[in-house]
């Protein structure tokens, strides 16, 4: 294989870029790939910033056991190209079994058909692609799945209704499809393709591409373009190259870097790799710290999660955060290392203000190291959006707290995201609640002085006056949700 | 094969899950399509000094840049008012407004070459919100009034007395399709257009007109509109204009269409509203007087300003017989872009008004707010006169209330929502029953007509041509199963071709709820002249297979024709439809309508602009957190009025999505603009539409029973607009929620949309 191309399968045949030849950039999206070669305009740009889903195409990579496929949806607006190196590109125009002259409809396609959930039929082809990701998924669909599988795809004709029972139709007997009897083949094929483990450099059109596919070799890379930006799953950087023509001349994607993918746990700490993707992480809350699930279950959509990663929510350093707080709270350290080097540092320190971060040109943030639960503390989120579902936090809150026997508070981190130019903890609140017993009447005195910790800006999602308001109004949240916790703990 | 119309899936169904169906951008022509892109004001109000386009046009990929000198028309986009520039001359109006057109190999390079257009403005102070306009007095046209009675008399001696004012929000249409458009240059200038529009036929106006063309030289087509919703009922045509622009100019087809977040900041909204209102009632809480004024913001120019204010001014009495009352409707002219229709028209912005004085009432004097409304409703015999003078006919107000108040199991849920909010600390629950009633017609009378071309092929099968656009509501879904019982075929017989203006012309925009109606009518008009001209031969055919017939009453039906009294004797209807193409005779025809029988006099405020009314009703349940404001949809209970559906699944998502379409306007999308007039909220990232997880767990939508409408086509009832109003139900009930924490005795503050921020307001003030 040229060191300049990439290939992956479309219409079940193995597709070669070759940037010597290519008249487009690498960070060429999927989706503006697709709509310009033929037949393939099924997928829909709705918004080209992964808020709708029209553009919604199933991506199927080999398992790490290499023996099977996983399929994940995506949207293909935020996707570069070099992302489908080595999988599947599955769009809506590959669900039905066609021959010349007659289509079989795909069970997703037929429920949806049967269930009149297509109005306007514009968004059709991404929520098909989301329930056929939810059907290949294999497992039986509760509601909740389904809301979650679909919540990043907008409909404004039909009020979803139709939608959801379509999904619940399609995925109520999962059978084989064509997918499953071509499965040996497609493997067959990836295995192939993914056999080096070359180093790919893309040279196309005013742009280098990067990918590396050992940390090594990553490293290597950071040496000798250290002002590569860093793409991970590219779901930001590719909201700004379609939105604001934002072009980067040089690219290091470490999403084919399989060392920084690992969930461990070790002497009383968990090690997550800063390449786990958000649907990891959030199944990883799920079973060890369930009180932040708030913050994971509503965190963009999972078409999204299914390709950013915990590092990139980290390293963009935003105000809002999203994982930051809980992380704070749970005073996690990142471990970065360079080809000669390697650091620990708290999160606190790591993030250094509005999207600025404690990061050398050399370096790259390896893992996030988090302490095992403590049974003796109570941990408490909230977020508060819009809408719920795929919205970005107008605020939220992350907190933990140790008691004493006596009900003292021995320990307290109360941290906001969305309240100042960077993820921050309520300083004058927590120094008010330390050594107080835990009640009400505290946390309310304490709730006072959140403008003295913060002065937050008015701005599209909320007023400032606002902001003000609820983070004083969720320290009696989290009161009465962690006095519930506590009560049921005594009755047990 | 047999004729099972009610689960027959939307005629596109199958094209839309294959990714088949195809939409204005999908259209893949030859390798020289252009990109156009438009070039827009970034200052609200502004003049302009001076522009130098010369090294934009150096880019290389551009192949030209127009300003308005480059019209070879009229530099004008409303065919009707004229008020529009098609691309700015002197000055600006509003942000978004477009000054040059440019045309290149694709979108980066365009997108490269507007960075390098040079231009000078000189800003001037903008007027932007309602009460900006009304300070320097900014009206777009007089204030209109509507009277009946002797509302300030009547106010004077009411028993009980309020008054007060409300907000309602703008919304943005977010079609998930921007606006696009594909024009194809022909000989002799002739120009081609493939439009994202509910009108085609201004969309070949506005065209013809800049190009300075003829309108025989423009053929607009529409297949289907990736979403509509009233914001490509004018507003699609700019873009068709613009484009249509580049490629006479440059002589290559060209394709144009919008970014989400130009389409966002560029293109008008639903109107916001402000309204003040005064209301007089008894101790039964029927209102004896009410004087509303409404106030809104229009925007630039007249756009459909003035009949979406009718419309609100007809619906200021929702479902209610007001015996004294007075509305006054006055659009301000701002330099915000031309706000536009929206599902409703008008109608939900005068309609919450009224929900919202009806709701105060009852927590003024304590009564459930449901029994309050049912005492206000128009009766069947007396009290059923409009304000407007229009008889309110085959009421089912009554009907739907004893119905629903039943199926949802109204007062046992109150009871429980009220013990739960004794015993909750965070958490209150708000139960509302709203109920609508809207006029179905065009309030301008001459637009309730519509035209259909039938064309019988001589293998048997049927092209139906029709005015109406599809954009997602089943209306070619529903022609065809008109066209199918008409005929007496199947539905695999029969196509629906694209909207073209070159097979039916003067066609008014689908728009009103009225696309079925109207257009329904037409084809059914168009099948009869086709089948009387085929029931001569049809005797002949059958006769020589059995001589005793002769006369009696023709049937059509399962591709067959046979007399009603011999019904074994059959004709197949492509053996007649051979032999008549044969015998001479002509299988193609038109079809026409024109609705009888309406007229609106606006000297008097009288007349009868409606052809009939559709009346809907709506339970909800929310759920709202008073610490934060959130809000939660649990529950909804609809009973809506469809005539006798042509297709209850259709008509059944049309109220779903109607509904949810209008919690998203009553809850979570907000529109917010800076001091400058910049849209805040420009993206999805910060515009928040409802989504899947803000559908209700329960939720139950029935159609009303034994409801036959003897007003339109096969008894059917218009269903487009009216279930969006069925979102009233859960603003009232999010104010339920809020006013429990006062324990149902202080009147909280509201307004439209009820955002988390709102409610949270409403909530510190009542503690």
């Amino acid at each position: 294989m040229n060191s300049n191309s990439i290939s992956f399968i479309l219409d079940n045949e193995v597709f070669t870029i070759d940037w010597s030849k290519s008249l487009f950039p690498p960070s060429t999206t999927v989706l503006q790939f697709l709509r310009s070669i033929p037949k393939h305009t099924g997928t829909k740009e709705g918004c080209a910033e992964g808020d709708c889903g029209a553009c919604t195409v199933v991506l199927a990579e080999l398992a790490p056991t290499n023996d099977k496929l996983i399929y994940k949806a995506v949207d293909a607006c935020l996707l570069f190209l070099p992302a489908l190196h080595g999988k599947q590109l599955i769009t809506i125009e590959n669900l039905a079994n066609k021959t010349p002259l007659s289509t079989e409809l795909h069970p997703v396609q037929q429920a949806i058909v049967d269930n009149h959930a297509s109005q306007c039929g514009y968004c059709t082809p991404g929520i098909a692609m989301s329930i056929f990701g939810l059907y290949k998924s294999e497992k039986k669909p509760e509601r909740k799945d389904i809301i979650d599988s679909l919540a990043g795809n907008l409909c404004r004709c039909t009020g979803y209704g139709s939608i959801i029972d379509a999904a619940k139709v399609a995925c109520k007997t999962i059978e084989q499809d064509q997918f499953s009897s071509n499965e040996s083949k497609i493997i067959d094929a990836l295995k192939t393709i993914n056999e080096s483990k070359d180093a790919i450099e893309l040279t196309g059109k005013n742009q280098i591409y990067l990918i590396p596919f050992s940390l090594k070799q990553a490293l290597n890379f950071r040496k000798i373009y250290p002002d590569a930006i860093i793409v991970n799953g590219s779901t930001d950087i590719a909201v700004r190259q379609n939105k604001t023509s934002e072009f980067h001349q040089q690219i290091l994607d470490i999403s084919f870097v399989n060392e920084l993918k690992q969930i461990a746990s070790q002497k009383n700490n968990f090690h997550i790799g800063a390449g786990c993707s958000l649907e990891d992480f959030k199944q990883f809350v799920h079973t060890q710290f369930f009180e932040f699930s708030p913050i994971v279950d509503h965190f963009a959509s999972l078409q999204i999660r299914h390709v950013a990663t915990i590092g990139g929510n980290i390293c963009n350093a935003s105000p809002i955060g999203d994982l930051i707080p809980m992380l704070f709270a749970l005073n996690a350290q990142v471990k970065i290392v360079s080809s000669d080097n390697e650091r620990i540092i708290y999160l606190e320190d790591f993030i250094t203000g509005y999207r600025s971060i404690n990061l050398n040109n050399n370096e790259l943030t390896f893992e996030i190291i988090i302490p095992e639960k403590d049974n003796n503390s109570f941990y408490f989120a909230e977020k508060i959006s819009t809408r719920r579902d795929l919205d970005i936090s107008t605020l939220s809150i992350a907190t933990k707290l140790k008691l004493s026997p006596q009900g003292i508070i021995e320990e307290i981190k109360l941290v906001y995201g969305g309240l100042a130019a960077k993820v921050k903890r309520a300083g004058s609140c927590e120094e008010f609640l330390i050594g107080k017993h835990f009640t009400s009447q505290n946390l309310i005195e304490a709730s006072k002085l959140i403008s003295n910790d913060f002065t937050p800006i008015s701005d599209a999602r909320s007023t400032s006056e606002y902001r003000l308001e609820v983070a004083g109004n969720l320290l009696l949240k989290c009161f009465y949700s962690i006095r519930v916790r506590m009560d049921k703990k005594i009755v047990l | 094969m047999k004729t099972e119309l009610k689960h027959f899936p939307h005629e596109s169904a199958v094209s839309h899950v294959t990714g088949e169906a195809k939409y204005v951008s999908d259209i893949q022509l030859h390798d020289n399509l252009l990109w156009g892109q438009a070039y827009f004001s970034p200052i609200a109000h502004a003049l302009i000094k001076k522009y130098d386009l010369s090294e934009a046009l150096q880019t290389e990929g551009v192949v030209d840049i127009l300003d308005f000198r480059r019209i070879p028309g009229i530099n004008q986009l409303n065919a009707f008012t004229h008020d529009e520039f098609c691309l700015a001359e002197d000055k600006v109006t509003f942000i978004g407004q477009v000054i040059f057109l440019i045309a290149a190999k694709d979108r980066e390079t365009a997108i490269e070459a507007s960075k390098k257009i040079k231009i000078d403005f000189e800003e001037q102070e903008a007027i932007l919100t309602i009460e900006d306009a009304m300070a320097v007095g900014n009206k777009l046209s007089p204030t209109r009034s509507i009277t009946t009675g002797n509302p300030d008399v009547a106010i004077e001696t009411a028993k009980f007395h309020i008054q007060g004012s409300l907000t309602t929000g703008a919304q943005e249409h977010w079609y998930l399709e921007t606006q696009s458009a594909v024009c194809v240059p022909g000989e002799n200038r002739n120009m081609t257009v493939y439009a994202s529009s509910q009108n085609p036929t201004e969309t070949q106006n506005v065209v013809a007109e800049v190009l300075g063309l003829q309108s025989n030289q423009v053929i607009c087509e529409v297949k289907r509109m990736g979403g509509g919703f009233g914001g490509k009922e004018t507003q699609a045509n700019p873009i068709a204009a613009w484009a249509a622009l580049l490629a006479d100019a440059t002589g290559q087809p060209v394709l144009m269409q919008l970014s989400r977040d130009e389409d966002q900041k560029i293109t008008g909204k639903r109107h916001p509203f402000l309204s003040y209102y005064e209301a007089g009632f008894d101790e039964n809480g029927i209102i004896s007087a009410y004087n509303v004024d409404l106030h809104a913001n229009a925007g630039s120019s007249f756009d459909l300003s003035i009949p979406i204010l009718e419309r609100a001014m007809f619906h200021a009495d929702n479902s209610y017989f007001i015996e004294n009352m007075r509305v006054t409707g006055t659009m301000w002219k701002t330099n915000q872009p031309s706000n536009t229709a929206f599902r409703g028209f008008g109608g939900p912005q005068g309609m919450a008004v009224i929900e919202n004085v009806i709701d105060r009432i009852a927590r003024f004097l304590g009564k459930d707010a449901s029994e309050i409304r049912f005492n206000n409703f128009y009766q069947i015999h007396s009290r059923n006169v409009t304000h407007y003078g229009q008889t309110v006919k085959n009421n089912k107000l009554q009907r739907l209330w004893n119905e629903l108040i039943k199926s949802s199991d109204y007062y046992k849920r109150r009871k429980e929502i009220e013990l739960f909010n004794q015993k909750s600390h965070f958490l209150k629950k708000g139960l509302a029953l709203t109920p609508l009633k809207f006029g179905i017609s065009f309030t301008t009378a001459f637009l309730n007509q519509a035209g259909a071309l039938v064309l019988v092929y001589k293998d048997g099968s049927v092209m139906v041509n029709h005015g109406g656009t599809e954009m997602g509501q089943g209306l070619h879904t529903k022609i065809l199963h008109i066209a199918a019982r008409e005929f007496g075929l199947t539905m695999d017989r029969i196509t629906i071709s694209p909207t073209n203006t070159s097979k039916v012309p003067n066609t008014s925009p689908t728009a009103a709820s009225s696309g079925t109606d109207l257009n329904g009518m037409a084809v059914k008009d168009a099948i009869r002249t086709i089948k009387n001209r085929l029931k001569p031969l049809a005797y002949k055919m059958l006769s020589a297979k059995d001589d005793s017939i002769n006369d009696g009453p023709l049937i059509f039906r399962d591709n067959f024709i046979y007399l009603k009294s011999s019904p074994e004797i059959k004709l197949s209807f492509s053996d007649l439809i051979r032999q008549a193409h044969i015998a001479q005779i002509s299988l193609s025809a038109t079809g026409y309508y024109g609705t009888p029988d309406i007229f609106f006099d606006r000297e008097k405020g009288k007349g009868k602009p409606f052809h009939y009314y559709a009346f809907g009703m709506a339970v909800s349940e929310v759920e709202v957190d008073i610490l934060t404001g959130n809000t939660r949809l649990i529950q909804t209970d609809i009973l809506h009025d469809a005539g006798k559906s042509i297709h209850p699944e259709i008509d059944k998502g049309q109220i779903m999505g109607g509904f949810i379409q209008g919690v998203g306007w009553c809850t979570t999308e907000v529109v917010r603009y800076d001091k400058k007039g910049n849209l805040l909220n420009c993206s999805p990232d910060t515009y928040k539409i409802p989504g899947i997880g803000d559908f209700p767990v329960r939720y139950k939508a029935d159609l009303l029973k034994n409801a036959n409408n003897p007003n339109a086509i096969h008894q059917s009832k218009a269903i487009g607009e009216p279930p969006f109003m069925l979102a009233f139900s859960v603003w009232m009930a999010i104010k339920d929620a809020i006013s429990s924490v006062a324990n149902h005795t202080k009147e909280p503050d509201f307004s439209l949309p009820a955002t988390k921020e709102v409610v949270l307001k409403s909530i510190s003030n009542l503690i």
